[in-house]
């Protein structure tokens, strides 16, 4: 019971219901199905993003380039759809932008696996070369003009309706890619030795090494793989959103790991759950969604925002440091 | 035949080429004018070297546009270096960053040659900047369009790319000034909204906006990508027809929500018409002309400019719907 309250999980969802109470209190017409589709769309491609971040954490290592990977694999993969003639062809989009992600969260994991950098600054480095070679080589113009597959993928709803007093609500089927990214991710971690090796590696790479974890093969799964969640995040976002824009995405790196961190992924590495990361997607999308209805003003929005990521990243650190002097 | 005819088009050629110079020989000699734009390859800029195009085929000058691969300031000072090196009779820029550019410019007209610059009001070295409109002018339009569509009255919304966008609150504030004049019946729910200039954020903004204030029939954008996000927002919830979308935008972005009628109208100014009034400034600033208050410049919008010390602006406002959207491919 006591670890069940100490625990990030915890204190993130009782933030969440509190801030939930507060929105409802001062518009009950926050609590409605349209608000909850509405914040589930908007966290599809952060969740995705955050799943990804989320097993670099508890690898050890860190990644901050995976935004400039979706919008490489995203712009490049909507231009190719168009060259080939296959706009309608969304599987093709989708094979293409996880291939290019895979391509190059393979360069990320040759610098840090096989050189041996550190991952801050490997991925930090490849977040600008990444996007200098893409607005330099492949394209800066945005396109609007979407292939007509996106589009279609786009308007595609697992369900719609419209509630009591008449709001519009409407659940994407993009949605299947976050549940998809949840249900693997949690199958590795979980119920895989490869998962338990990761979690070992972050743990302590050389005890980790000792016991036989092949620590340079686990580096290359574990960024490949972030490369390939990004690339699908990366054209499901230019597809809700019907625009290829190269500029997009890159700046989102922060709010991610912020959510991440909120979740209880340590940046030290071995300790980081899909609840918890999933939990942090949802207070930062909230947050972000619904300070119009509190009534905050557009310059008090960073402040809360700010001050609720202190809150819950800084209680816990302060609760494990008190365990720790405790228990000397 | 076929050699006989190429020979006697570049006889005619020749003939209208001789007939147009001896125009610009006559009003005293060809002058070189580069346009150095903020960066080259984009769709606006492409729009604005067709401005250039048109000014140099129709007085001769040897005008022509060249911009830097990547929109930076210190890219940009070095195109004006070489432009100074070469000795050109005039340069009209649109400057990335004003203040990073004046160096350059004091040296260049510190040797004789006119500047003219464009989306710059606060720049200091040069002879004349060209602006469009008056921001809250601009902002008064789209409110009357917005108050249109709306029927004079009903919520609506205001968003900015933020709030710290000099421009954009200068549109929205011209806007909402307006609506108090005019528009009595109509009421502003919630703050400005802050977009950050990114599509995604105008949606989830609009989904909220909608979400707190459902009566909300209006919406006005001032980043370019505000309404396209606005418009997707709308779309999704199938209320083009209940609500209105006006804003800045350019149809290159917006076009698609233009023709579902999720984005009612969008205005903007036509970078070719800067582009011609610009080296036409330079010309006569060359000619050691003035350019006066009520002055008519020639150009669509241009026609009766007002002048603020070293500030030339137009009513030159293009406001386009899905009628006339196909005008302006940029």
């Amino acid at each position: 019971m006591r670890s069940l309250l100490t625990r990030n999980e915890t204190l993130v969802a009782l933030i969440i219901l509190a801030f939930c109470a507060m929105t409802a209190a001062v518009d009950p017409r926050f609590l409605s199905v349209t608000t909850l589709t509405d914040l589930i769309r908007n966290g599809i491609v952060i969740g995705m993003f955050a799943i990804g971040v989320m097993l670099v954490l508890v690898s050890g290592g860190i990644d901050v380039s995976f935004t400039a990977v979706a919008a490489f694999s995203m712009y490049s993969a909507t231009k190719l759809m168009v060259a080939w003639g296959v706009g309608d062809q969304m599987l093709v989009a989708f094979l293409v932008s996880a291939l290019l992600g895979l391509t190059l969260g393979l360069v990320n994991a040759v610098f840090i696996g096989w050189l041996g950098l550190p991952t801050l600054i490997v991925t930090l480095g490849t977040l600008t070369a990444f996007r200098g070679f893409l607005l330099t080589f492949v394209g800066s113009q945005l396109i609007t003009n979407v292939p007509p597959g996106m589009r279609a993928f786009s308007r595609s709803m697992l369900f719609r309706g419209t509630t009591a007093d008449g709001a519009f609500f409407a659940l994407p089927t993009a949605v299947l890619f976050l549940v998809g990214a949840v249900l693997v991710t949690w199958f590795i971690l979980n119920r895989t030795m490869l998962g338990r090796s990761i979690v070992a590696m972050g743990g302590s790479r050389e005890a980790a090494a000792r016991v036989g974890v092949n620590v340079r093969a686990i580096q290359f799964f574990v960024y490949g793989y972030v490369g390939v969640l990004s690339g699908l995040a990366g054209i499901v976002h230019a597809s809700l959103a019907r625009v290829a824009n190269p500029f997009d995405l890159v700046g989102l790196e922060l709010s991610v790991i912020a959510a991440v961190v909120l979740g209880g992924a340590r940046l030290t590495g071995g300790h980081g759950t899909i609840t918890g990361t999933l939990l942090g997607v949802a207070l930062i999308v909230l947050i972000n969604n619904s300070l119009i209805m509190l009534g905050i003003p557009s310059t008090w929005q960073n402040v809360v925002i700010g001050f609720l990521i202190l809150l819950g990243t800084g209680v816990p650190a302060w609760q494990a440091r008190r365990r720790a002097a405790a228990a000397a | 035949m076929r050699k006989l005819l190429g020979v006697s088009a570049l006889a005619v050629a020749a003939a209208v080429g001789a007939a147009v110079a001896t125009d610009a020989i006559a009003q005293g000699k060809v002058y070189k004018i580069p346009t150095v734009v903020k960066i080259s390859g984009i769709q606006w800029f492409n729009r604005m070297e067709e401005g250039v195009k048109r000014f140099a085929g129709e007085t001769k000058h040897n005008a022509y546009q060249v911009g830097p691969a990547k929109a930076d300031a210190q890219l940009q000072v070095q195109i004006l270096e070489d432009m100074i090196a070469q000795k050109v009779d005039a340069i009209t820029v649109v400057p990335f960053s004003p203040e990073a550019l004046e160096p350059v410019l004091k040296k260049a007209r510190d040797q004789g040659i006119k500047v003219v610059a464009h989306e710059a009001s606060t720049i200091q070295n040069v002879d004349y900047d060209i602006e469009a409109f008056k921001n809250e002018d601009f902002g008064a339009q789209l409110m009357d369009r917005l108050a249109k569509c709306m029927g004079e009255q009903g919520e609506y919304a205001v968003f900015v790319g933020s709030l710290t966008s000099k421009t954009h609150n200068q549109w929205v504030d011209g806007a909402i000034a307006r609506q108090k004049e005019k528009y009595p019946k109509m009421t502003l729910v919630g703050s400005k909204n802050e977009t950050y200039d990114d599509q995604q954020q105008a949606y989830a903004k609009a989904q909220e906006v909608m979400r707190a204030f459902p009566n909300v029939k209006g919406f006005q954008g001032s980043a370019s990508t505000d309404v396209a996000g606005i418009g997707l927002a709308i779309e999704e919830r199938g209320r083009e027809d209940q609500t209105c979308v006006a804003g800045t935008s350019l149809p290159s972005i917006a076009g698609q929500y233009l023709e579902s009628g999720a984005v009612d109208a969008i205005g903007f100014w036509d970078p070719a018409d800067a582009a011609v009034v610009m080296n036409k400034v330079a010309t006569m600033v060359l000619g050691g002309e003035q350019v006066k208050e009520g002055a008519n410049l020639g150009v669509s919008g241009y026609e009766n400019v007002k002048l603020e010390g070293k500030v030339i602006y137009g009513q030159a406002y293009k406001l386009v719907d899905k009628t006339n959207m196909k005008q302006f491919p940029f």
